[in-house]
């Protein structure tokens, strides 16, 4: 798959001029990033994908409202935040609640038992993917952006809604946890193997 | 141990001031809890800047891009027919109108005197007639329909030629 060479602003212009191809180039340009921040949030892949969609069509309805003051990722970012909670909002009226940590022990659990059928495709980076979808929507969300996104703690607040500070703790903490998670699933498959 | 962790994200991170990069890296010089927890957190951050994006389906963007389509197909005829044509069509109208105005008022013999608030039945009007004859009224039929069916071509071909590879 070929990339285009233009830049954000530039495929931006291009689409609003009617040519719809440009838009394509920048759904491709930054899905995988789209769709991987929907997934910290969802945990599902087909919720992810559904959130993800729905991030890019707002963007397309919007597009002519971006001024271009902050990058198009900080902007776009701020929208797949909003559409995830939303989303999370929505599906909480299923469930008891989503800031709860007991409702991913499930998906631990699940991923533990995923662990011991496939041994041989263990890595260090599957455990920390595993590490990632074990800690709560907003930390996986600020590690992500901060490592993937490259994103600053300023723009980070500015797509999440919070003071460049509380984002540095924030993702303070988000560490400590995904450390600690890291490492209880590395001695957990430790006693595996034992 | 936290306050230590707490200082060396900030080192590693770039978040320090000059002095405060220059104490830290001496304490790491120095201090051996300092060191092995530096070395600790350094791999880490570097796990972390290495995890892998995750991989949407092979179909999200063609996905997307229909979702974007039947977006665009929804909006009203008005905002998809280019805005010149609307103007070539109230301009075409403003000067007929205007035209005929003009017309009128140049043929319209005033009679002389004092001004009446009483209607002046001695008023001529020009002949309509002449004007508006069987020749003049099919010509403008004609333009009418000459000027839908080029609006109709145009909608249709924004239908099935959309702008997209």
């Amino acid at each position: 798959m070929v990339q285009s060479k233009l830049s954000d602003i530039e495929l931006i212009e291009q689409t609003l001029t009617g040519n719809q191809s440009a838009y394509t180039d920048l759904v491709r340009r930054h899905q995988r990033f789209v769709f991987t921040l929907a997934l910290r949030f969802a945990k599902r892949r087909e919720d992810a994908e559904e959130i993800a969609q729905d991030c890019f069509i707002k963007a397309y309805r919007s597009l002519a409202s971006f001024q271009g003051q902050s990058k198009f990722t900080t902007w776009l970012y701020s929208i797949v935040y909003t559409t995830a909670m939303t989303f999370l909002r929505k599906k909480r009226l299923d469930t008891d609640s989503i800031d709860d940590e007991n409702t991913f022990i499930q998906i631990e659990n699940q991923a533990g038992a995923y662990d011991v059928n496939n041994a041989e495709n263990k890595s260090r980076s599957f455990y920390l993917n595993q590490a990632i979808g074990q800690l709560l929507p907003d930390d996986a969300a600020i590690i992500t952006l901060f490592y993937k996104g490259e994103q600053s703690l300023e723009e980070i607040g500015r797509a999440m809604g919070l003071e460049a500070n509380t984002v540095k703790v924030k993702l303070f903490r988000a560490r400590q946890r995904l450390k600690e998670k890291l490492e209880r699933n590395l001695k957990h498959e430790v006693k595996e193997l034992i | 141990m936290t306050n230590v962790e707490e200082i060396l994200w900030n080192y590693i991170d770039g978040n320090c001031d000059p002095e405060q990069q220059k104490a830290i890296s001496s304490l790491i010089a120095r201090d051996e809890v300092y060191r092995i927890k530096y070395q600790e957190l350094l791999k880490l951050n570097g796990e972390f800047s290495a995890m892998e994006l995750d991989e949407p389906p092979m179909a999200f963007t063609y996905n997307v891009m229909e979702a974007v389509r039947a977006e665009e197909a929804k909006k009203p005829l008005i905002a998809t027919i280019n805005k010149r044509i609307i103007l070539g069509i109230t301009a075409f109208f403003v000067v007929t109108i205007l035209s005929l105005l003009v017309y009128i008022f140049a043929n319209i013999s005033w009679p002389a005197g004092e001004i009446s608030t009483r209607m002046n039945t001695g008023l001529q009007m020009p002949d309509l007639k002449n004007l508006l004859n069987r020749p003049v009224i099919e010509g403008f039929l004609f333009f009418d329909l000459v000027l839908a069916l080029f609006l109709f071509d145009n909608y249709l071909h924004k239908k099935t030629h959309p702008k997209h590879v």
